[in-house]
């Protein structure tokens, strides 16, 4: 008899339970590859500088606690600089979701959350499930700054519930060298030439939008047999696709190795390929590109609404703004900041120079919860068929 | 203190524990999936509706995707016990005073997380991966292969490695219980060793072998990091779909009722399946 025995055996089922708690952990790890927001490897040249602090003294003393319910990489202090600068002593707590949906169900479900951080589509059931608190833009002192389009994106019922904040294109983003004909309508995500080598989002309201533009159907009204073409549409699509991409990383990654050729994609991917010299271009296809716009909200009830409002005026600080462009990539809407920028990477992702591009493009319209239901669902049957 | 005193003092934190963060939870999902739809706050009182559930029958792809997954589930696990069996057999006859650092190398994997290892077989798998890069250098094949990744076979593949170790820990334990001189006197009776394999080794093993089985079957029925790394457009499992519901669709309620249709099917199959192999006979 091996003496050792009992003891191993003790070791074993301690090793079990570690094991057990190790894999629970790494499991939870997964959701961070759903994160929105690409962290960018190398920013742009000439960009300007990141973190520009205001050199005045902080007149205000405020303290206290605010807590945001964000998106990952959103809560880096590059994206609440000012406010951090103006009130250092105030706590700024966050916690993260990992899609609309989530933030939506969070908030539902009763988080305390005094900031939350929703997308265009994603604002009108939290209007019309009481959950958000209508912002007195008096008493924001860049509210000036933001263009009145932006102001109407965070209207419900007339009423300014939602503070516009970055913004940014969704499109076919492709690359050059495998795809030298270019690519001239969203229908580029359903050829059979790119078969194996194409790369949905993975959301039903995306699929929902990008068959409204092909079809030239009515987002907003989309019929039952719409849906249902357009469900058949995307699961023999499936067979063209690669894989559905959750985070902008993900896609990033696919496209520098080649595998991925035509995308939907955000361009904050487009503007990491491009400095990393992919060869890669932004379509502008002849549906109209898509554009969507991010927007913070302030929780109903919350007893730090003068606090939410300051930290609401600084999000559309310069500072911050900058930092979105430069980081991110994406819009801030702050027009001062768009101004500003000089780099040519930026400008050609943001479509500077081209006049004629915010008349063709497609903002996203507010779901119903009807929709919503509708929609999410239609995408998991694509995702289930057979 | 009398033994009902030391009984509850022991009892009660996990019994807290278990009842805070698994229970509670649980119940607050059967109570999610009879709620008609995500409108009124959560504590809200509403009528129960059976409308999640007739929409989860209606929908005969969510079945078909459970019974594809319970399958895939069976292939990784009976593929894992398979595999560990010889490594548990070795640790347990041929490790000697080496055992423990043979576990522990076994084990060095899980001091990463989990996710990387997934990514690894990322890598592996390619176009651009160490098993595509070799077989177009050694002249094999000239175009990458794409079958490799992106399918259900890596998805199988990738949670057979991921379960390896884990699996191997109970036939281990099983293996260590038998008592040694069975096999003098199975020796001393004539029996050559694969008789004494079959006759003692195999049959006194077999309850470290279901307790593996099981603890990789019932959670890769629902299983969805894997799939969504490496699966691709068609690799989704049915745990997708409800983790889809969660995060994707705020459709909490659904959600739950496809979690329970999966609960109550998980428990149906390992039921039946103690009750066709007698688990009993073997743990007693």
């Amino acid at each position: 008899m091996n003496p050792k025995r009992p003891v191993l055996y003790q070791v074993i089922s301690m090793l079990t339970m570690l094991m057990m708690l190790l894999s629970a952990c790494g499991g939870g790890t997964a959701t961070a590859t759903e994160a929105p927001a690409p962290e960018a490897t190398s920013a742009p040249t000439e960009a300007p500088a990141a973190t520009s602090a205001p050199t005045e003294a902080p007149v205000a003393s405020e303290t206290g606690t605010l807590s945001v319910l964000d998106w990952a990489g959103y809560d880096a202090e590059d994206f609440w600089v000012d406010f951090k600068n103006e009130y250092p002593d105030v706590t700024v707590n966050f916690e993260i979701g990992i899609s609309d949906a989530d933030i939506y169900a969070k908030m539902a479900a009763g988080n305390q959350a005094d900031i939350f951080h929703p997308y265009t589509g994603w604002l009108q059931f939290y209007v019309d499930e009481g959950l958000v608190e209508e912002i007195d833009t008096s008493k924001l002192s860049n509210w000036d700054k933001v263009p009145d389009n932006f102001k109407k994106i965070g209207q419900i019922n007339g009423k300014q519930y939602f503070l516009p904040w970055d913004w940014g294109f969704t499109s076919v983003l492709y690359r050059t060298d495998k795809i030298p004909e270019g690519v001239d309508s969203w229908s580029a995500l359903m050829d059979p030439k790119y078969a194996g080598h194409i790369s949905m989002w993975d959301d039903g309201p995306g699929a929902v939008t990008v068959s409204s533009y092909i079809h030239g159907y009515d987002e907003t009204n989309i019929s039952a047999d719409e849906l249902a073409s357009i469900k058949d549409e995307w699961i023999k699509q499936r067979d063209l696709n690669l894989f559905y991409w959750a985070g902008e990383p993900e896609l990033v990654e696919g496209m520098t190795s080649g595998d991925v050729w035509a995308a939907y994609a955000w361009q904050g991917a487009y503007a990491t390929l491009l400095a990393n010299g992919v060869p890669v271009a932004y379509a502008n296809p002849k549906e109209g590109r898509n554009s969507w716009v991010g927007l913070y909200g302030i929780r109903k009830g919350t007893e730090n609404l003068d606090l939410a409002l300051k930290f609401l005026d600084a999000k559309l600080g310069e500072a911050t703004g900058n930092n979105v462009v430069n980081l991110f990539y994406y819009g801030h809407s702050n027009q001062d900041v768009m101004n500003g920028i000089t780099d040519a990477t930026l400008k050609e992702a943001f479509s500077i120079d081209n006049p004629d591009i915010l008349k063709t493009t497609n903002f996203t319209p507010n779901l119903t919860a009807e929709q919503r239901d509708a929609w999410t669902a239609m995408w998991a049957e694509v995702k289930a068929a057979p | 203190m009398d033994r009902r005193a030391t009984f509850w003092f022991l009892y009660f934190p996990p019994l807290l524990w278990l009842g805070a963060f698994f229970l509670i939870p649980l119940l607050l999902m059967v109570a999610y999936s009879f709620r008609a739809d995500m409108h009124g706050s959560f504590f809200q009182l509403w009528q129960p509706s059976l409308a999640q559930y007739e929409k989860l029958i209606a929908t005969g792809s969510y079945w078909r995707l459970l019974g594809v997954s319970s399958l895939m589930a069976m292939v990784i696990s009976v593929t894992a016990v398979i595999l560990s069996y010889p490594i548990a057999y070795f640790l347990a006859f041929y490790g000697r005073e080496r055992a423990g650092f043979y576990l522990v190398l076994l084990l060095v994997p899980f001091w990463t997380s989990y996710l990387l290892r997934v990514m690894a077989w990322k890598i592996m798998l390619g176009t651009e991966g160490v098993i595509n890069s070799f077989l177009i250098y050694t002249h094999v094949i000239q175009q990458p292969l794409t079958a490799l990744l992106y399918n259900r076979n890596a998805v199988i593949l990738t949670l057979i490695y991921v379960w390896i170790p884990f699996v191997t820990l109970p036939i281990l334990a099983a293996l260590q219980r038998i008592d040694i001189s069975l096999f003098e006197a199975a020796a001393d009776l004539g029996a050559r060793p694969i008789h004494q394999f079959l006759r003692i080794t195999l049959p006194l093993s077999l309850p470290g072998v279901f307790a593996a089985f099981f603890m990789v079957f019932i959670p890769t029925v629902g299983e969805y990091v894997t799939p969504l790394l490496v699966g691709g457009s068609r690799g989704s499992m049915y745990g997708n779909i409800i983790q889809d519901f969660f995060t994707k669709a705020a459709n909490w309620p659904f959600g739950s009722a496809m979690s329970m249709v999966m609960l109550l099917g998980t428990l149906i199959m390992v039921g039946l399946a103690t009750r066709l192999i007698n688990l009993r006979d073997f743990l007693e």
